[in-house]
């Protein structure tokens, strides 16, 4: 299936990039015209994984995050990626309160509420090469 | 994003004005806690009336602010989250340890 349509940015790993991100995202689906929900939960959804990217792939320090959305018919997907750290092992990452980093009092939510906010999500991680984190979501109409 | 406190007997009330993310929460976080220790205070109430967007970066901040005011035998309460923030909220059953003011 071809999208209708497509961007894609690139941004430092910058914590006041997450709100860049997320306004960037929404303002792309914004032009399909889905619900106010539906537009809520992309702009959460996208923070969280920006700044998985920025806390966790580069552990603050200075690299490039992509973000890549493509508009469907019906549905969005956005793709997120870093080329930091990586990680190690998926599955425990993505267990809910679990965090590497209690110091920054993160809560070990990132991956939970990526998951409710969207339809789906798909993490690709290897250790050293970075994480590119997939998600879609229907577009319901107002 | 702002944060404004006010006092209420010995309840430190604290205004977060915008949205709450993990870079915006940092410097909330040590402004309130910095607010809460040079004050005569106990409780605290976080009014989120203000705050338009929240990801799960603003429930790392309440409840790292819900440990702190609990380790003085304080009391933590939430006061009237906007229908934008309550999906999180919801989510992230803080309102089962929080004591939520509609």
């Amino acid at each position: 299936m071809q999208p209708i349509n497509r961007m894609k940015t690139e941004f430092l790993s910058k914590s006041s990039n997450e709100a860049f991100a997320r306004v960037v995202a929404a303002s792309f689906v914004a032009q399909a015209d889905p619900s106010i929900d539906v537009l809520a939960d992309i702009r959460t959804a996208v923070s969280e994984a920006v700044t998985n990217a920025i806390v966790h792939g580069y552990d603050d320090t200075e690299g490039i995050v992509t973000m890549e959305c493509l508009l469907y018919s019906d549905h969005v997907e956005i793709i997120i990626e870093d080329f930091g750290k990586g990680i190690k092992d998926i599955a425990q990452a993505k267990t809910p309160l679990f965090t590497t980093r209690p110091d920054l009092e993160r809560s070990g939510m990132g991956f939970t509420v990526m998951e409710t906010f969207m339809d789906s999500l798909e993490v690709e991680s290897e250790p050293g090469k970075g994480t590119k984190i997939r998600m879609t979501k229907q577009l319901e109409y107002r | 994003m702002d944060v404004k406190f006010a006092k209420e007997g010995n309840t430190l009330i604290v205004l977060i004005e915008g949205e709450i993310d993990h870079h915006t929460a940092s410097r909330a976080r040590a402004r309130i806690d910095s607010k809460f220790l040079m004050e005569p205070v106990k409780n605290m109430v976080m009014d989120l009336s203000r705050v338009t967007f929240m990801d799960s970066a603003g429930i790392g901040l309440i409840l790292g602010r819900m440990n702190r005011v609990n380790s003085v035998g304080g009391k933590m309460t939430l006061r009237k989250p906007k229908p934008e923030i309550s999906k999180i909220l919801k989510m992230s059953k803080i309102e089962s340890i929080v004591e939520l003011d509609a």
